[in-house]
């Protein structure tokens, strides 16, 4: 999709490698300490960017899709460190700055919409005001003209100018989520994450968010990063899917791609296990057994114990990301460099629904 | 956990053998399990002191508005719905947790909408069971799951010894997939996953023996990947003890997987019901149709083409201020003269199928509505004071 | 700005910490917590055998010092004016205080979770009525009400040489009008978490299987609300300490039995202070305030680490 805008061109920050990609995470490491243990939370993740695109990251609980968000904005909890790899935003690395480096990148280049956000505004507080304060914090403006710009960037999420003087327990979800969105384009940047924007949404509601974010990225050329468990909500808005499992990746590429010819066993269980109401099956795959404990990922392939095209060579070494012509990567020993990358199909375990 | 598929003696309650309950219409009437009529349950608002004066209120919060349902033996009957729907609502009054203002409930050819007689409401509640929402919540954090699940025995004095106690929790464990079940019995919740409470929740239903099972939700604060185990056990219970299931939930792509019968509820009324496939292949209320269109989907939109979806405008509107006339007129595409002024009942539209729309009476399709740009449908612009407008026209006509 | 949660939370938790032994084990590896248990431990064992460590409590006839002298190598804490030795009225002051305290808690506490769960449970007229009963205590200053109680329930009780299981009328009296005066706010606080707790989806799913309000209370809220019973408690004993303390310093305490306020009150009858006796009430002083602090140093430790955002999921 290409980026239709109606402003001038970003200025690049000052740092920026001339023709560098927007965002670049390579071999992406981070780590958890919990009581102890380490759980390898993010364990080797690689993606790419460009200007104008959406990505997808899914995965269910668990498999590191918000520890790697976290890991772009560096905002991870106290007891979490990114330990190795390179996130390169316009060629600058952000994971080894410091955390003053990172203040001048953080909402300005790229900001987030957490996870259940709209229960995160501050309750005493106008809504105008909380949307205002990063932009006087980040931009330096004064409070009136960041006021200013607060209702311009209402007006832009879909809350009428006037709704900005109510305190969030007067808005309803939807329009609280709205907010948020608000709020992560206060200082106009450049990549978007939002962390599980539609969860706790009505469906409806969720149609209209959805909706808003694809109007905004074509309006404001904005790239989107979208978290979620939730594979419709990428196959509707995303341009590129990233399926996580156990901290790595399973598999990567258009949407178009891999949601109708999916190569990992993963992705195809994952498929099958999402209600489709426009396909004609109404059953459901059921996939045995449970994530990994991340404290002791087990040996090779972290899906093997789950998967019923495991190979003896799936519990010994660790499948290498091996790309196929339409821009599709899969790490699975099924589809090993050289292959011919057709999709085999994996058998359902078992199934539920009116068959 | 819950690998293999142990096949349980179930007790199944008097449904012949191999008769499969599909939702075809000319049911007799001995298969209705549950019928609910014109059930209202409105929620008085009071605000200060003077109004705990018996008669002063301000209006009311009318959460269910009016509905009629059957439910057949062994049957799922999916009620469907957003937030402020009265889904929930109608769940709570048919498992007594919550009493109706208007109304009746009748259970097995019994009313049973105001049980005064302990006998009788200790047997309702025996045969009329509900799985929650939220595995983290249901199970007292203080409670051992042996406990939990003997805690319906205990109550209603059912075991008739500490042995057969101990008994009916391990084999209610043991259906539910959690095995071994004299481990499981010992532990406390906090030391089970989320797929694993909720199996004790349904556990702990199992144990009483019900035929009418509510789920409010059962799965939606589940992984995906658990969700389906759940569900699976939830309907092989159906096929062994000829359960009946009242699955409440706001997916309808899963009420689609799971239900025989399909009713849409909107703030407190149903617009539809009838069989799955017919409410979500054929809708006949727009309301209906609007939620198919948007519903969750994997297949992702053919390069180019924005798929047809039904984006409405605005939220539902709170239950305190339900608009006059059909109450989704203000957000309805659709919406006429007739539809402001009079609320439409359920139409009967074929196939066992039924709509509350007055374009549905005599049994019409909807027009189909591709290509004409009519306020409200396709992509959505939220104009200034959507939610205030929906609101304010009821005032307006109250 | 704040991050959002990104736990991890293994997927099967052992069952750690969340039993009464777990929580003292955390309780004590808090810095403010293992100091407050330290003293707290340390009084204890000087109130339930007083008599190993100095001796058994001295009367006038059995004095061995001189008249108010100062602390001195057979004497380290000096003597009061009956010549009987500081330290031995000290430490066996501990015991009266601290049985006092813990009587009188037992009793606030029962008075106080009782009303709180049902008032908050039932709701409607009897909480209104439950509450309103509950509001009359807590806002007439405790001691006013103290003052005007003991003489009262003093002549209820009759006779001041009785005894009741060991324990003489005189404090039993005490010990009644500390629970009286006491029990309010412990009553305000069950209700809150009765309040918070009847809408949880456990006791919904406790009345689905036809539990009535009698086991709903016992066994769902109850065992929830114990863990916050015992650190109101805590905080209860320490006001309960300073209560007695105060009474007795006001002459309404039992002059044969010697707890700390019973000292001060001795010290300041004596004329301690102008005779710069100074050991004659800092002992029994800085003793009260060690206790009280301690418990409320546990109190507040106990406080923190039952606050629900602790409480993991699995």
């Amino acid at each position: 999709m290409t980026a239709g805008v109606e402003r001038p061109p970003r200025a690049l920050p000052r740092l920026a490698v001339p023709g560098a990609p927007l965002l670049e995470v390579d071999d992406l490491r981070t780590h958890f300490t919990l009581a102890g243990d380490v759980v390898r939370a993010v364990d080797g993740v690689s993606f790419r960017l460009d200007a104008g695109e959406a990505l997808g990251i899914a995965g269910e609980s668990g498999c590191g899709k918000t520890t790697t968000a976290l890991s772009l904005v560096r905002l991870l909890p106290a007891n979490a460190k990114i330990v190795g790899g390179s996130i390169r935003l316009h060629g600058i690395d952000l994971a080894t700055r410091s955390e003053t480096a990172i203040r001048r990148y953080r909402w300005r280049e790229i900001s987030i919409v957490f996870q259940g956000a709209m229960n995160a505004l501050n309750p005493v507080a106008r809504v105008r005001d909380q949307i205002a304060e990063p932009i006087v914090e980040r931009l330096g403006v004064d409070g009136r003209t960041a006021r200013r710009r607060a209702g311009e960037l209402l007006e832009l999420v879909g809350i009428p100018r006037a709704r900005g003087s109510a305190y969030p327990h007067e808005l309803s979800g939807g329009m609280r989520q709205r907010a948020m969105i608000a709020m992560a384009l206060a200082c106009d940047p450049a990549i978007v994450i939002g962390d599980e924007p539609t969860t706790a949404l009505d469906v409806m509601v969720q149609a209209q968010i959805l909706d808003l974010l694809e109007r905004l990225r074509e309006r404001l050329g904005l790239s989107l990063i979208l978290i979620t468990h939730d594979l419709s909500v990428i196959a509707e808005t995303c341009d590129r899917v990233l399926i996580m499992y156990a901290g790595r990746v399973a598999e990567e590429g258009p949407v178009a791609e891999v949601f109708t010819r999916p190569r990992h066993p993963y992705t195809q269980k994952l498929l099958n296990a999402f209600p489709n109401i426009q396909a004609d099956r109404r059953t459901l795959d059921v996939i045995p057994g449970s994530p990994p404990d991340l404290r002791n990922p087990p040996p090779g392939c972290r899906f093997a114990p789950r998967c019923p095209m495991a190979m003896a060579v799936c519990s010994e070494i660790v499948p290498p990301e091996v790309a196929f012509g339409d821009r599709v990567r899969v790490a699975c020993h099924l589809y090993p460099e050289g292959s011919s990358g057709e999709p085999i199909a994996v058998p359902a375990v078992a199934q539920v629904g009116q068959a | 956990m819950s690998g293999d598929e142990g096949r349980m003696e179930g007790r199944v309650k008097g449904r012949p053998e191999g008769v499969h309950y599909g939702g075809a219409e000319g049911r007799a009437e001995a298969d209705e399990l549950l019928r609910v009529e014109g059930l209202e349950v409105h929620f008085p608002i009071r605000r200060g002191a003077l109004d705990l004066l018996p008669g002063r209120q301000h209006g009311a919060v009318r959460a269910v508005d009016g509905i009629d349902l059957t439910i057949r033996r062994g049957e799922v009957l999916a009620l469907v719905g957003e937030s402020g729907s009265g889904k929930t609502t109608t769940g709570r009054v048919v498992v007594k947790l919550t009493a109706p203002t208007g109304g009746r409930v009748v259970f097995d050819g019994r009313d049973v909408t105001n049980l005064r007689d302990a006998a009788a409401m200790r047997d309702y509640r025996q045969r009329v069971q509900m799985i929650f929402q939220d595995p983290y919540e249901t199970l007292n954090p203080k409670q051992s799951i042996g406990d939990f699940v003997a805690e319906p025995l205990d109550v209603n004095h059912l075991a008739s010894s500490a042995d057969d106690r101990r008994q009916r929790v391990l084999a209610a464990l043991d259906a539910a997939g959690l095995r071994p079940a004299e481990d499981f019995a010992r532990r406390y919740p906090h030391e089970l996953s989320g797929g694993q409470r909720q199996r004790v929740v349904i556990a702990g239903v199992l144990v009483m023996g019900p035929e009418l099972v509510v789920a409010d939700e059962p799965v939606s604060m589940l992984d995906v990947s658990i969700r389906t185990e759940l569900l699976r056990l939830m309907l092989d219970l159906r096929a062994e003890r000829g359960l009946t299931y009242l699955f409440i939930t706001h997916d309808l792509a899963l009420a689609w997987v799971l239900a025989d019968r399909i009713a849409v509820m909107y703030l407190g009324r149903i617009m539809e019901i009838g069989p799955a496939e017919g409410v979500i292949a054929n809708p006949h209320n727009p309301y209906t149709r609007a939620l198919v269109s948007v519903s969750p989907t994997t297949t992702p939109p053919a390069a180019g083409v924005r798929a047809t979806r039904t984006i409405l405008v605005g939220e539902t509107p709170d239950a305190a201020h339900v608009p006059t006339g059909c109450r989704f007129h203000p957000r309805c595409p659709l919406a006429f003269d007739r539809c402001r002024a009079e609320e439409p009942p359920l139409f009967d539209v074929g196939g066992g199928q039924a709509a509350a729309c007055w374009l549905a009476e005599g049994g019409r399709d909807l027009p189909i509505l591709a290509g004409i740009p009519l306020p409200g449908v396709g992509v959505a612009t939220p104009a200034a004071g959507d939610e205030l407008a929906a609101g304010d026209e009821a005032a307006a006509q109250a | 700005m704040t991050a959002a949660g990104a736990s991890w939370s293994p997927p099967i938790q052992a069952g750690r910490g969340s039993g009464r032994l777990g929580l003292l084990i955390r309780l004590v590896r808090r810095p403010e917590g293992a100091f407050g248990v330290a003293i707290l431990a340390v009084f204890g064992v000087l109130a339930i055998a007083p008599e190993l460590f100095v001796g058994p409590l001295q009367t006038a006839v059995t004095a061995p010092g001189t008249r108010l002298s100062p602390p001195s190598a057979a004497f380290p804490l000096g003597t009061d004016e009956l010549r009987r030795d500081m330290l031995n009225l000290v430490v066996h002051g501990a015991r009266v205080s601290m049985a006092i305290g813990l009587l009188a808690t037992v009793v606030t506490v029962l008075i106080g979770a009782v009303v709180g769960i049902i008032s908050g449970f039932l709701g409607g007229r009897v909480d209104a009525v439950l509450m309103r009963i509950t509001d009359f205590f807590l806002v007439i200053p405790t001691f006013v009400l103290a003052l005007i109680l003991t003489p009262i329930i003093r002549d209820l009780v009759g006779s001041a040489s009785r005894e009741i299981l060991g324990i003489r009328m005189t404090l039993i009296v005490i010990i009644i009008v500390i629970g009286i005066t006491s029990w309010s706010s412990t009553a305000r606080i069950i209700r809150s978490q009765t309040l918070s707790l009847k809408e949880r989806a456990f006791v919904d799913r406790a009345r689905v299987i036809g539990a009535g309000g009698g086991h709903i209370m016992r066994r769902h809220i109850l065992p929830n609300v114990i863990n916050l019973i015992v650190a109101n408690a805590v905080l209860v004993f320490a006001g309960a300490v300073l209560t007695e303390t105060t009474l007795s310093f006001v002459g309404l305490g039992d002059p044969f039995q010697p707890s700390w306020g019973q000292l001060l009150e001795a010290a300041r009858s004596v004329g301690a202070p102008g005779l710069g006796a100074w050991w004659y009430f800092v002992p029994p002083g800085v003793s009260i305030v060690l206790v009280v602090f301690a418990f409320t140093l546990v109190g507040g430790a106990l406080d923190d680490l039952l606050n629900p955002k602790r409480r993991g999921r699995a």
